[in-house]
């Protein structure tokens, strides 16, 4: 084991917002899910009681007796903002006094850096790069996750679960944040720094990152392991698997979707085109996973092979 | 449900506490960053204010110490005479600047008074003036006349008057104003004038006084140690920084480094052990390189506008590129700028690796700037002959068609135009012509400088006892362990390849069989001729070319007869366009005899230039053939066991290991250093190492100790240079050799670096940068120096500090000898050369060079000093390197060039007469001396002969070394002190002849004259005149030489050495 190795990327100024996430996110996760079990716990007393859920409530929101019914923002909402502000300051500043700008020397255009890596943020968009041709990782990709990002208020059909913490009522947005954003994105990220080395290529923690690794893999199309050769039969081949894909990965999505009494009660309230924009958005996504997991286990590294894209 | 209603959590919750918390927390954090701005990112505060206070009492102590040396000084009595006599200048024009004081406080009083009044009315007038000009003239009249009215005034001033001050009332009118207005002025710039006259005798004496406290004192007066005092306790604590805009310097060093540029030495036991105080330890080298203008960093390297940490501030992390040099290293900072020196002041160790890469043979596969330029030179003056050759052809082509264009032209002017372009055209080919003829001659001038640092393996049959090749190629350091010849790591197949092929690939010839010389005469002569300058025969001792000790064991006879009567001579020509050494048949066949030397240097085949010398730095000694013997025999007895014990290489004769062998000796780059038959044209094999110092380190090759270096610290170029010097092939380790290519495995040999040497070569290599100063910085000098940097790569290149002192304090290697350690083998070293340019005419320096004999026919001799035993060989310098040397020497000793011999007044018979009888006086015996051509004579002679000054010598050094000659070459036997002066002039010191009487002219400058007029008629006479006293000279030689006495008055012939002088002038 290369303790120093792994060290050189912990510690480096690069990293820290990396680091920090690592611990973070699963921190606040833990500590949502917990305050939303609690909210549930009250919900399911609320319920439990039809006529204080009658009087009390239009809606099943966790409430006790006693709790006022609305908090005004100043100063209930803004002394914590405030808090908030302070402590985020001290943490600003004794990071900027304690670790200097990364900088390194003059760049040198006949000698460039290796690994070339991107800021941390964008370290997941890079990691995609080497399971898409750049035009799908680079631009389609990045719009879509945007675009999708936009689209979610107009597909959400849940009256319940705005303002509050609760995974009775949330559950499968709550899933799908989880497995895109930390599984998919973050794990790119986590990726990118910690397991991509010189080469862009793949060393364990712990391993020393050595410019002059050799590493032996062959990666083929999936048509090439079905041995055709013709750009049209490829082109309908992938098209063939790739519609295939998208039924069956679209008839998991809904039997995931519609798996609870309370989301099969959403499901009627959606309209075909919301719930089509769903269906497309979630299965462009475990396009991603699907990706990864075939490249890493099977070497195959497009499915759809065609003159103008490769998918 | 519970009976009492829970509180709200969000409304009644109190935030107090860690609000509280929060806000501590962020003053806190305030004043963190507050510190951290003021003192934690500038700690060179504190460092100024240490040095303050370090050097502040290093002053106090200096101080008193100063005062009482001063004191001692003053109480002095040449002190206190110099204090006396301006005291007493002081005294006698005090009155009278006293006076003259007075006066012009008057006068100025008088000025003042007058200024008001007149510079008012002045004005007035000029506006006056001004309204006349521009009005009508109808008016003008009465402008003006109104302006005469107002100029007579009166106007009432009182003025102090000289002599006494008294003021005097008066009215002047505008005029009178005006002209008392000047002469005031007038009469204090006299004042005032007079004044200074005055005092200027006692300024001087004040000068001369203050000069001998500082001349006589050790360092710093102590008044200016109070100055310094005084700076120190001013001083604020700021950035100090050198900023240079336009060469992107910006140096903050001093900002820690406070002491670097005081006037004071100060050490760092001064300063409490702190070595970041210390003041330079090269002032010299700092005044010739005013921070100011260079800043630090530039030869210093580090990061010079970083402040924050040492660390930073010396650029010893990953991103900076051009960290400190650690101090064994520090000269590498000179070669940026100074590329083309070879011999560097202020730096020894650079210049030991500047030589060591020429003399060790790097240059043999790695290209470095400046090193080794003739074969390139050689390629790309072929390179323009083929394409001035193929210019020409087709020109000749053109004025055929332009001649038949003509002919069939339909009307004359067409015609004419054609027979124009023709003409035109056979002009523009005789230019071409010209052009080839000056490339042909440059290159036979080049091809004459090119060496190679090792010897012509073209020879190896006719030179070599064969058994002994395999033994040397296999480790060369275990037969002579100094040799440059470095161990390659071969395998016994590997060996018996490369033995075999280089065997194979010689020339096959006979050389003349030699009869057997006198070992004995021959011993004598290789000790006394001067081959000691370069060769050695024990290991111990540093020398330039090969330790001779074994040569008996390994060479031939007959060839070591002929190397050592011309080393130059080759057994065959060669041809670098046909890229082959022609052959007895090759002349034949054009009808020419089969002669190749110099003078007969075109290939019979194409015309071209032949390289017709072996490619050695080794000149011709012109002994004659039967001393050549004398010394080949005593150098074939020099061995430690027989030839024939070596282990019989049958396997040499073997053509199927030539193929092999002939790619080993590619893959190897064998030459790189050794002519071979067929690879004359084979490029070098190494890497360039002009900029190898600032290669990015990602691109230099440690291979698999890349992380060893790295957690040991030697993950830099200083690391990598060290290690790869010490061991070639260390960056070889771990690898798995059984499935890798052999022929991957490094090439460079192993060269038994010292560390010491290792260390020279990495400072040198460390230095050989892309420099990130701008070009004008750099040491190209136009002038004079130019010549000198020059001329130090054909000095260095030959080695003629083998046996000439250039430099005081350089010692020649023959002047260490034991041979020259007693007076009299002092007087047999060859001449210093300090001077030698002002003593010498460039042109008859040119020809001396040329041919050291200076006689065509009689070689066996040396043109100036026939009364050495040691000789100055023939070099064959090409033009281009005689024109070096000369230009060189003459640069060396401040003169400039062309050099215009001055006009000397030929003598009148009465002059020559006086300087007859002052060359033959018994105080002066020059002829004693000095050798005169008469073979019995010349035996004892310690001089050259006076024949030879007219063409040789610079009347005016001649003047000069007459004068004092140990001051232009400590330690000559020439001797100080025949002249004194009296006067103007200088005159003999020795009782003067009767006829010098009523002559007041200066005797030495006399002389002169006489000794560049004398012909071989007159020297006779000379030597009839002083037969009687060349005869005792004889008895004065057995004496054992005295020291010389200075002092005119001493009686009796002033011949003596100085021999204490001598031992102190020969340093190391």
């Amino acid at each position: 084991m290369d303790w120093h190795q792994l060290w050189e990327i912990t510690s480096a100024p690069d990293n820290v917002p990396i680091v920090a996430l690592i611990l973070l996110v699963p921190f606040y996760t833990w500590y949502g899910i917990r305050q939303a079990l609690a909210n549930d716990r009250l919900i399911a007393q609320l319920e439990a009681d039809p006529q204080l859920a009658k009087t009390h409530h239009r809606k099943t929101l966790p409430w006790k007796a006693g709790w006022s019914k609305e908090v005004p923002v100043w100063p209930y909402l803004l002394r914590i903002e405030f808090l908030a502000v302070i402590i985020v300051t001290v943490l600003l500043m004794v990071w900027s006094i304690t670790l200097n700008a990364p900088l390194e020397e003059l760049a040198n255009p006949n000698l460039t850096m290796n690994p070339a890596k991107a800021p941390w943020y964008f370290l997941g968009l890079q990691e995609m790069l080497v399971y898409f041709d750049p035009w799908m990782a680079g631009v389609v990709m990045p719009s879509l996750i945007i675009v999708g990002l936009i689209v979610i208020p107009y597909i959400d059909a849940n009256p319940l679960g705005a303002g509050y913490y609760t995974w009775k009522q949330r559950r499968f947005a709550i899933g799908t944040f989880c497995f895109g954003f930390m599984l998919l994105w973050l794990l790119m990220v986590v990726i990118g720094t910690f397991i991509r080395g010189p080469g862009w290529m793949w060393f364990w923690p712990g391993q020393t990152w050595d410019p002059n690794n050799q590493v032996f893999e062959v990666n083929r199309d999936l048509p090439d392991i079905f041995r055709i050769t013709s750009a049209w039969g490829k082109t309908i081949f992938g098209a063939v698997v790739m519609g295939f894909y998208f039924a069956v990965s679209g008839g998991i999505i809904h039997k995931l979707f519609t798996w609870s009494n309370w989301n099969k009660k959403i499901f009627q309230k959606m309209s075909f085109l919301q719930y089509m924009t769903m269906q497309a958005f979630l299965t462009v996504m475990m396009l991603l996973p699907i990706k990864i997991l075939i490249r890493h286990l099977f070497r195959i590294k497009y499915i759809w092979v065609t003159p103008w894209f490769n998918l | 449900m519970p009976d009492t209603p829970e509180k709200d959590p969000v409304t009644t919750s109190s935030l107090g506490t860690l609000l509280v918390i929060s806000s501590v927390l962020v003053m806190l954090t305030l004043v963190w960053a507050l510190y951290n701005e003021f003192f934690g990112l500038r700690p060179w505060k504190s460092y100024e204010r240490e040095f303050s206070a370090r050097y502040q009492t290093f002053l106090h102590k200096q101080i008193p110490q100063q005062e009482a040396a001063e004191k001692q000084i003053l109480a002095s009595p040449e002190y206190q005479q110099l204090d006396q006599q301006l005291k007493a200048a002081e005294e006698q024009v005090q009155q009278k600047a006293d006076e003259a004081d007075k006066q012009i406080a008057i006068l100025d009083a008088r000025f003042s008074a007058l200024t008001e009044t007149f510079t008012t009315e002045r004005a007035y007038v000029a506006t006056q003036v001004y309204a006349i000009e521009h009005t009508s003239l109808s008016r003008q009249p009465g402008l003006q006349k109104k302006l005469a009215e107002h100029e007579v005034g009166p106007f009432r001033v009182s003025l102090p008057t000289p002599p006494d001050g008294r003021i005097v009332t008066g009215d002047y009118t505008f005029q009178q104003l005006q002209d008392e207005f000047n002469k005031v002025q007038l009469d204090k710039a006299n004042l005032l004038e007079e004044k200074s006259a005055l005092l200027h005798p006692i300024s001087d004496l004040r000068k001369k006084r203050d000069a001998y406290l500082t001349d006589h004192l050790n360092g710093l007066t102590s008044e200016q140690l109070s100055g310094l005092l005084k700076k120190a306790l001013e001083a604020p604590v700021e950035i100090r920084q050198i900023n240079i805009p336009d060469a992107g310097i910006v140096d903050r060093c001093e900002s820690c480094h406070a002491g670097i540029r005081e006037p004071v030495v100060i050490t760092a036991k001064d300063m409490g052990g702190k070595k970041v105080f210390v003041s330079h330890p090269d002032p010299e080298l700092l005044a010739l390189h005013d921070p100011d203008k260079f800043g630090c960093s530039p030869c210093h390297g580090g990061n010079g506008m970083a402040l924050e940490s040492v660390e930073r501030a010396h650029g010893n992390y990953e991103h900076w590129l051009w960290p400190l040099h650690p101090m064994e290293n520090v000269q590498a900072g000179c070669q940026q700028c100074h590329a083309m020196d070879m011999v560097l002041d202020h730096a020894p160790v650079l210049s030991e690796g500047k030589d060591l890469f020429q003399r060790r043979g790097c240059v043999g596969c790695h290209r470095f700037q400046n090193y080794d330029p003739e074969p390139e030179e050689i390629a790309s003056v072929q390179q323009e002959t083929i394409l001035l050759e193929s210019k020409r052809a087709e020109a000749q082509h053109n004025v055929q068609r332009s001649i038949q264009m003509g002919d069939a032209a339909p009307d004359n002017d067409t015609a004419r135009m054609y027979y124009t372009q023709a003409d035109s055209l056979r002009v523009s080919i005789s230019d071409i012509d010209g052009r080839i003829e000056q490339l042909d001659r440059r290159s036979k001038d080049l091809l004459r400088d090119t060496k190679k640092v090792g010897p012509d393996l073209k020879e190896v049959r006719v030179k070599i006892q064969p058994d002994w090749i395999p033994v040397w190629i296999s480790n060369p350091h275990a037969w002579r362990p100094s040799t440059r010849m470095p161990r390659f790591r071969l395998k016994d197949d590997e060996v018996k390849a490369i033995a075999a092929f280089i065997w194979q690939s010689g020339i096959d010839a006979t050389l003349p069989h030699q009869p057997p010389g006198d070992p004995v005469k021959g011993k004598e002569s290789f000790e006394t001729r001067g081959c000691l300058g370069c060769h050695s025969l024990d290991e111990s001792s540093p020398h330039f070319a090969a330790n001779l000790s074994r040569v008996g064991e390994k060479d031939n006879y007959d060839y070591l007869v002929r190397w050592i009567h011309n080393p130059r001579e080759r057994t065959r020509p060669y041809c670098p366009f046909e890229k082959r050494d022609l052959t007895e048949a090759d002349y034949k066949k054009h009808g020419l005899p089969y002669v190749f030397d110099l003078d007969h240097s075109k290939c019979p085949n194409d015309g071209h230039e032949l390289q017709v010398e072996q490619e050695t730095i080794m000149p011709n000694l012109r002994l004659t053939i039967e001393e050549s013997r004398d010394i080949a025999s005593y150098l074939i007895t020099l061995k430690t066991k027989e030839p024939s014990s070596y282990p019989h290489a049958d396997y040499l004769n073997d053509p199927s290991l030539k193929a092999q062998g002939h790619a080993l000796v590619q893959r190897y780059g064998c030459a790189g250093c050794h002519e071979i038959a067929g690879m004359e044209d084979e490029g070098r094999i190494g890497t360039e190492l002009t900029k190898e110092g600032s290669k990015p380190l990602e691109q230099i090759d440690f291979a698999l100790l890349t992380r060893e270096a790295r957690e040991q610290g030697w993950y830099n170029h200083k690391g990598f240079f060290e290690h790869k010097l010490a061991k070639p092939e260390i960056y070889d380790t771990g690898r798995d050799w059984k499935d890798r290519d052999p022929n991957d495995r490094l090439r460079m040999p192993d060269f038994d670096l010292k560390p010491q040497e290792i260390s020279s070569l990495t400072t040198f290599l460390m230095g050989a940068v892309d420099s990130q100063i701008p070009p004008r910085y750099w040491d190209m000098p136009e002038d004079q120096r130019r010549d000198i940097q020059e001329g130090w790569w054909v000095v260095k290149k030959y080695n003629c500090m083998g046996c000439h002192q250039f430099m005081v304090g350089q010692s020649s290697r023959l002047m260490m000898l034991p041979h020259y350690q007693t007076p009299e083998g002092r007087d047999q070293l060859p001449p210093k050369l300090m001077d030698e340019g002002a003593r010498v005419s460039p042109d008859w320096m040119e020809k001396f060079l040329a041919n050291p004999a200076m006689d065509p026919k009689d070689t066996d001799r040396d043109g100036v000093r026939s009364y050495l035993k040691v000789r100055m060989p023939t070099f064959f310098f090409s033009p281009i390197e005689i024109r070096k040397l000369v230009r060189f020497f003459q640069a060396l000793a401040g003169q400039p060039m062309p050099y215009i011999p001055p006009k000397l007044e030929p003598l009148t018979d009465q002059e020559i007469a006086m300087a007859r009888a002052l060359f033959t006086s018994k105080g002066a015996p020059c002829l004693k001396c000095h050798a005169t051509g008469d073979p019995a004579h010349d035996k004892f002679a310690t001089a050259p002969n006076f024949l030879l000054a007219r063409d040789r010598l610079k009347p005016d050094w001649a003047r000069r070394w007459m004068l004092d000659p140990s001051m232009i070459s400590p330690g000559t036997a020439m001797p100080s002190g025949l002249f004194k002066p009296v006067g103007d002039h200088y005159v003999f010191a020795g009782p003067t002849p009767d006829i010098f009487k009523g002559y007041d002219g200066d005797q030495p400058e006399l002389l002169v004259r006489y000794m560049f007029e004398i012909t071989p008629d007159e020297q006779r006479r000379l030597m009839s005149m002083s037969a009687e006293m060349l005869k005792t000279s004889e008895l004065i030689r057995s004496q054992k030489p005295g020291v010389l006495s200075q002092n005119p008055a001493h009686p009796g012939p002033i011949v003596a050495r100085i021999v204490a002088r001598q031992a102190g002038g020969f340093g190391k």
